[in-house]
């Protein structure tokens, strides 16, 4: 009688998982035990059957083919998010142009005003007409008047003339 | 790491505003060159009198399209510059004289002096093209005018 420990040392051996010195040990046992020498045989034969007789497995597509689909795949998840870039502000182009130009724009609009407030040309049509009149002298008079069609603004002092 | 807000953009934009406001500013007190021009209006022929010579078309056009006179003649005509700290003189006649204060943004003071005496004063922006009239009438249904107006460079 062999015990389990044996049984499996002949499996092992039959796998050619077994150093040159077990395997020698082995044999020794195979060629002096009848029982372990019935097992070894009875062991590799059907380990013969088994392999002649394995099913082919076929697969749908070649090996090639299917190792392609796999590659191309792994591409294509590459080219969505490339490698070293974090996630980016989708406004971040059109922010960097508009700001400075928005601002610019902003600028220009007040200094526009500031020149038409101002008043600074003299080719410029005045906006409105502010104006003071004063007649210190008790025997005169005066009154202004503006005329549009002559652009022109008089102020008349009477002295009362008779 | 990106910048949102470009403040070197807008610190050089906040700098040109500057300039640009601050010339606006110098320009609004810029130094006015002036014409004042003393004017007779009478509906009698020119006299007999050298210093009287026709006034300029387009004044007497205003003038009358404004006054019942149908002459005018220039007794006078002085050109000056009015700066912003400085009023000026100027004598129109022996009798005469008139006062031009820059005030800044094309506003003047005028003031009309009659044997010394300040007659009038008035207070008026002063655009090209236009004109500021000081008046009165005189002797024999005749009238004075003092036309004030801006000289164009």
């Amino acid at each position: 009688m062999i015990n389990h420990e044996t049984e499996v040392k002949l499996q092992a051996c039959l796998d050619g998982e077994l150093s040159p010195g077990e395997a020698t040990t082995l044999e020794t046992l195979i060629a002096g035990d009848p029982d372990a020498r019935s097992l070894f045989e009875e062991l590799r034969a059907t380990r013969t059957l088994l392999a002649g007789n394995e099913l082919d497995l076929k697969l749908p597509d070649t090996r090639e083919f299917y190792w392609s689909k796999i590659r191309r795949q792994i591409e294509l998840e590459e080219r969505r998010t490339p490698a070293g870039d974090g996630p980016k502000p989708v406004s971040a182009p059109w922010v960097r142009f508009l700001t400075p130009a928005g601002a610019l724009a902003a600028l220009v609009v007040l200094v526009v005003i500031a020149l038409k407030n101002s008043d600074a040309s003299p080719s410029e049509l005045a906006l409105e007409d502010s104006h003071e009149i004063e007649t210190p002298l008790e025997e005169t008079s005066s009154f202004s008047f503006r005329s549009e069609a002559a652009a022109m603004t008089v102020v008349w002092v009477d002295s009362h003339r008779e | 790491m990106k910048k949102l807000v470009p403040f070197r953009q807008l610190a050089e934009a906040a700098a040109v505003f500057f300039l640009a406001y601050a010339c606006a500013v110098r320009s609004a007190t810029a130094d006015l060159n002036l014409r004042a021009q003393l004017v007779w209006g009478t509906n009698n022929d020119k006299p007999d009198d050298p210093k009287l010579t026709e006034v300029d078309q387009q004044v007497k056009e205003k003038l009358r399209g404004v006054f019942k006179w149908k002459n005018y003649f220039e007794v006078n005509r002085q050109s000056f510059t009015v700066i912003a700290s400085a009023p000026k003189k100027v004598r129109m006649s022996d009798l005469c004289e008139i006062e031009v204060q820059n005030l800044g943004n094309s506003s003047v003071e005028l003031k009309l002096y009659g044997k010394g005496k300040m007659v009038v004063r008035k207070t008026q922006k002063i655009k090209s093209g236009e004109l500021l009239v000081l008046a009165g009438d005189d002797k024999n249904d005749t009238a004075w005018f003092v036309v004030l107006s801006l000289i164009e460079r």
